[in-house]
């Protein structure tokens, strides 16, 4: 692009300032929050404290709820792995309709509302008697984070050379051999990336796991139905630790995915 | 791809027959993508008796959807909010994008990192901290209340439409800048030197090069912030209180109290018809190419 007259630059840092604000004020002021009490319709700058952060330790229900979120996230993030890359390998190692098709279908719970892929698989579980649980959480998550890994490990599948692959072959390593010594070390950064953005997605996932969960619930869920008590200390300290490992997840995804 | 190169690849892949394998990849695809969504589409077809759904294909659910005007009014306003949040985005996303592809090297993707991270933000974290801010008992209304400027609290603020295209306009705005920020970054620097050098100002410039290159982005920003925002059902159940009745609440409300799946099915298909639309448009606008 070309270079802006300063007051053009002025006035479009004054909008991206002003759309920075709407994006991170809420939450900083929750942070803010979760340290300072609000009474008498002003802050308190006296009560700093971490009593909110303590509170939140002693909370059963939601130490429940953050191991659910990572239980569910870990198990969907590795099937979506295995299954990503397999559907990618398997795309890549030819051409005709029927792949293409596969890619269509394998893109659709990403491209269709989240509403719309939640319920297709509530009806589905329902239809085929599956009881709504953690279980069918997973297999949620799974089927919206598949589209990111089948991309990523596409992208970087075309991008590797096939004379490593010919010479890996013709020097005598086998088909295993040569995709875990040859393949998936060219595959690993792409792998990373996809897997901490396919678990950023999942820790945070709400409309279709709203669908499709039991009575278990994760993060989000138990968030949701916390929503109609309002504004409270411990709530507010949670957001501050939930905020602080998806920016530190952030940073590790940006760090894989800018490295060749 | 020449023969011998996909010869190669089936060499890592497997000896597997070509028809085996097609089956292999296209096995759990089909079981949990497929048939979930071809069931989701024919379920709308059927409809409740009693507690149970009775299999015998009936239009009822479609025809109730045209005859009831409070179910097609709430689907207009949805789409309306939804235009209405792709315009507010795109409208703001639009300088924001320009100003990241009009910055040099490494400071161009570092700004542009602190517009996408949000989006790996927890949605319903940031729902509800903008709720704790517009709320009437929120931090907006409670600071004006001490300092005088008020005497009672706003309300106009929280639980209506306004408010879930407001709060929907917040969480969205990353999905309009980032497509424009690519279209302009796509954009060749000697189309814009061409101009400069016959004698174009940069308004100009802007005008009938830049403009019109970046709107492919535009387009593709403003379907991904209306299919979200008139699928979201979470946001308005938040923020819209009564008012607030969008159409994914009427849907969600069916596979809850409402208890009529059919019908749920049957709105969510009429929902997926502008969302297909949206698609499209992004689609068509994604494959317009120039010659550079």
């Amino acid at each position: 692009m070309m270079r802006l007259a300063l007051p053009m630059q002025a006035a479009l840092w004054a909008v991206a300032a002003f759309v920075l604000l709407l994006l991170y004020g809420p939450l900083f002021l929750a942070i803010f929050f979760s340290f300072f009490a609000f009474r008498s319709n002003r802050v308190q700058w006296d009560s700093f404290s971490f009593s909110a952060y303590a509170k939140l330790m002693d909370n059963q229900r939601i130490i429940d709820a953050l191991t659910n979120t990572f239980v569910v996230g870990v198990i969907a993030v590795a099937l979506s792995l295995v299954i990503g890359t397999l559907l990618a390998l398997y795309h890549h190692a030819g051409r005709g309709r029927s792949r293409d098709l596969l890619q269509v279908v394998i893109y659709l719970p990403f491209l269709v509302p989240p509403i719309v892929t939640g319920l297709s698989l509530l009806i589905f579980f329902r239809q085929i008697d599956f009881e709504r649980s953690l279980v069918t959480v997973v297999i949620g998550h799974t089927v919206f984070v598949l589209a990111l890994v089948y991309r990523n490990v596409l992208a970087r599948l075309q991008t590797v050379s096939r004379s490593l692959v010919e010479a890996s072959l013709d020097l005598g390593a086998n088909r295993w051999q040569t995709f875990r010594y040859v393949l998936l070390p060219q595959l690993m950064t792409a792998l990373l990336a996809a897997g901490i953005l396919a678990f950023a997605l999942s820790f945070d996932e709400t409309l279709i796991t709203l669908l499709v969960t039991g009575t278990k619930s994760t993060l989000p869920m138990w968030l949701w139905s916390m929503m109609r008590l309002g504004f409270t200390p411990d709530v507010n300290a949670l957001v501050a630790l939930v905020l602080a490992g998806t920016t530190l997840l952030c940073l590790l995804a940006t760090r894989y995915l800018t490295k060749p | 791809m020449n023969q011998r190169e996909i010869a190669d690849d089936r060499r890592v892949v497997g000896a597997w027959p070509d028809a085996l394998l097609t089956v292999a990849a296209w096995a759990l695809p089909t079981a949990f993508i497929l048939v979930p969504l071809l069931l989701f589409l024919t379920l709308g077809f059927f409809e409740v008796q009693g507690t149970d759904i009775a299999y015998r294909p009936t239009l009822k659910n479609y025809v109730r959807f045209f005859i009831d005007p409070g179910l097609l009014r709430t689907f207009l306003k949805t789409c309306q909010l939804g235009l209405e949040v792709a315009a507010i985005t795109v409208v703001l996303g639009y300088p924001v994008a320009y100003l990241l592809a009009s910055l040099s090297g490494r400071r161009k993707y570092t700004v542009a990192m602190f517009f996408a991270v949000p989006l790996l933000m927890s949605y319903i974290i940031k729902i509800y901290a903008i709720r704790s801010i517009l709320g009437g008992n929120g931090f907006l209304n409670r600071t004006l209340l001490y300092l005088g400027i008020i005497d009672e609290p706003w309300t106009f603020l929280i639980f209506n439409l306004n408010a879930v295209m407001l709060t929907l306009a917040i969480l969205l705005v990353p999905f309009a800048i980032l497509p424009i920020f690519v279209a302009l970054e796509r954009i060749p620097r000697n189309l814009l030197e061409a101009s400069a050098d016959l004698g174009a100002r940069p308004l100009l410039t802007f005008l009938t090069v830049i403009l019109p290159l970046s709107l492919q982005g535009v387009v593709i920003g403003a379907s991904l912030t209306f299919v979200l925002a008139i699928g979201d059902y979470v946001t308005p159940q938040m923020v819209g209180g009564i008012e607030g009745f969008t159409f994914g609440r009427i849907i969600y409300s069916q596979f809850g109290f409402g208890n009529n799946w059919p019908f749920g099915a049957a709105l969510s298909v009429i929902l997926l018809v502008p969302v297909l639309m949206a698609i499209v448009a992004a689609d068509r606008a994604g494959r317009a190419r120039y010659t550079t």
